[in-house]
């Protein structure tokens, strides 16, 4: 059963039995003039309540209400949203805060949030305001800002979840119901976070195919649900798992391989492997001193998220190929970068010479081909090459 | 004794999303086809896209 924490105004015979609408014109929701109100002085009394509003609206009508709330053009008002959502996000975060906190115009007197729900979301939008502003060098800066922000952040997007989830009507019940929705919003994200999670590393770690099938699984139980009843709430846990396992599959990200840095430097030709694997992190291969024969040498370089470097001489011809779920690929002076990143770079070696045909597979990061010194590298970090390469190759195309 | 309950719009409309969802990694995972980004993003899209509608709908019913 909802409790709701009734504001004594809005029961008052004078105000709390108008017609809504009726309301909002003597109870003042516009600027009232200071005297002579037709209404009566109970009427008068009656504080301005701030509605979202229902005609003058563009996403809930926030933004209208409080224009016509202080009596100026609805325009000035979103400009000055617009501009704080801009300015590090505290307008949309007290947008979303009015969003849920002040009740629709014309709604019920048990519909409105009582004076305890008021109070609550006032305190949530002076912590929001106070707590962000220091983030852009506003006058309350100070280290004490960031559980602030943390908090309301959390609170907020608990609260939000709740509504989303039990597709109950925001701005209902008083402060007591509010901190239990956002309980519960919050474990359910807690839940939708567990299950993000655990679903991408499964995938990244090859069971890919297990958590297709469960997600197939739930997807059935929803259908079902959907003729049994009672199986909204599984909506939000089944696309936490979904999305990410599905942003893991697209990238054909591999985890497998280990965690770490891994730096190899062969020092004769057959000391050179076919293949180097690593899961998350950095990978160096550092081919300066294997003295590889003339011909050619193939080369695949698996790495899930991380980066990794092949280090070669300067007499070596390297043609690349590449793919790259999203990141870089860096081959000397030439780069390419984004999502889906297919690279070729063909190349021919003159008779007599190496070539160092390079397959390469990246989930998330950076594939790079230089000549730059590997422990420089492996310290200091990998700089994009700003000299060409390949000059003993005779020939190639990128595609 | 038929039931005349009508199923849930948005639990209905997300089962199917999500068990769609599924059947593409299973086939990306069993080699079937490739999964990209390319293609992911209007797939999340469109399963956002409609629970979102059919829960919009819902409301209004």
């Amino acid at each position: 059963m909802e409790s709701h924490d009734q504001d004594p105004t809005t029961e008052s015979p004078a105000a709390g039995s108008e017609d809504p609408t009726t309301s909002h014109a003597a109870g003042g929701h516009g600027p009232v003039p200071s005297g002579g109100d037709s209404t009566g002085d109970a009427a008068a009394a009656a504080p301005r309540r701030l509605y979202k509003s229902r005609d003058e609206r563009m996403i809930a009508g926030v933004c209208g209400r409080i224009a016509e709330y202080f009596g100026i053009d609805p325009v000035i008002v979103r400009v000055i949203a617009v501009a704080r959502v801009f300015a590090g996000g505290a307008g949309l975060l007290a947008y979303v805060a009015a969003w849920l906190l002040v009740p629709e115009e014309g709604a019920l007197a048990s519909e409105r949030p009582g004076r305890t729900a008021t109070i609550a979301g006032a305190i949530a939008l002076v912590l929001a305001v106070g707590a962000l502003t220091p983030l852009w060098s506003g006058p309350f800066g100070g280290h004490w800002s960031g559980p602030f922000v943390a908090i309301v952040f959390v609170g907020l997007a608990g609260l939000g979840v709740w509504y989303l989830a039990s597709g109950e009507q925001p701005a209902a019940g008083g402060v007591r119901d509010i901190l239990r929705r956002a309980g519960f919003g919050l474990a359910l994200l807690a839940v939708c976070a567990v299950l993000a999670v655990s679903g991408a590393w499964a995938t990244a770690a090859g069971g890919g195919t297990v958590v297709a099938v469960v997600i197939v699984v739930l997807g059935v139980w929803l259908v079902a649900g959907a003729f049994i009843g009672g199986a909204r709430w599984l909506i939000l846990p089944a696309l936490a798992l979904a999305l990410p396992a599905g942003v893991v599959s697209a990238a054909d990200l591999d985890v497998r391989g280990g965690v770490g840095e891994r730096q190899y430097h062969p020092l004769a030709a057959d000391q050179v492997r076919d293949s180097y694997r690593l899961g998350v992190g950095q990978l160096i291969v550092d081919l300066r001193d294997a003295r590889l024969p003339a011909g050619d040498r193939r080369l695949h370089i698996d790495l899930g998220v991380g980066q990794a470097v092949l280090v070669v001489p300067r007499d070596v011809c390297v043609a690349t190929s590449a793919k790259l779920g999203a990141g870089q690929v860096s081959v000397f002076d030439r780069d390419s970068g984004g999502v889906d990143v297919d690279w070729q770079d063909v190349r021919t070696a003159p008779p007599g010479r190496t070539r160092i045909v390079v397959d390469g597979d990246v989930g998330v990061g950076q594939l790079a081909v230089t000549y730059q010194d590997a422990d420089a590298i492996r310290h200091g970090g990998f700089h994009d090459d700003t000299q060409p390469g390949n000059r003993t190759c005779i020939g190639g195309a990128r595609g | 004794m038929a039931s005349s309950r009508r199923p849930d719009g948005p639990s209905l409309v997300a089962g199917v999303s999500i068990a769609l969802v599924g059947v593409v990694l299973l086939l990306d995972h069993t080699g079937v086809l490739d999964l990209r980004f390319a293609a992911l993003g209007p797939i999340v899209c469109a399963v956002v896209g409609a629970i979102l509608l059919a829960g919009g709908l819902a409301k209004r019913d």
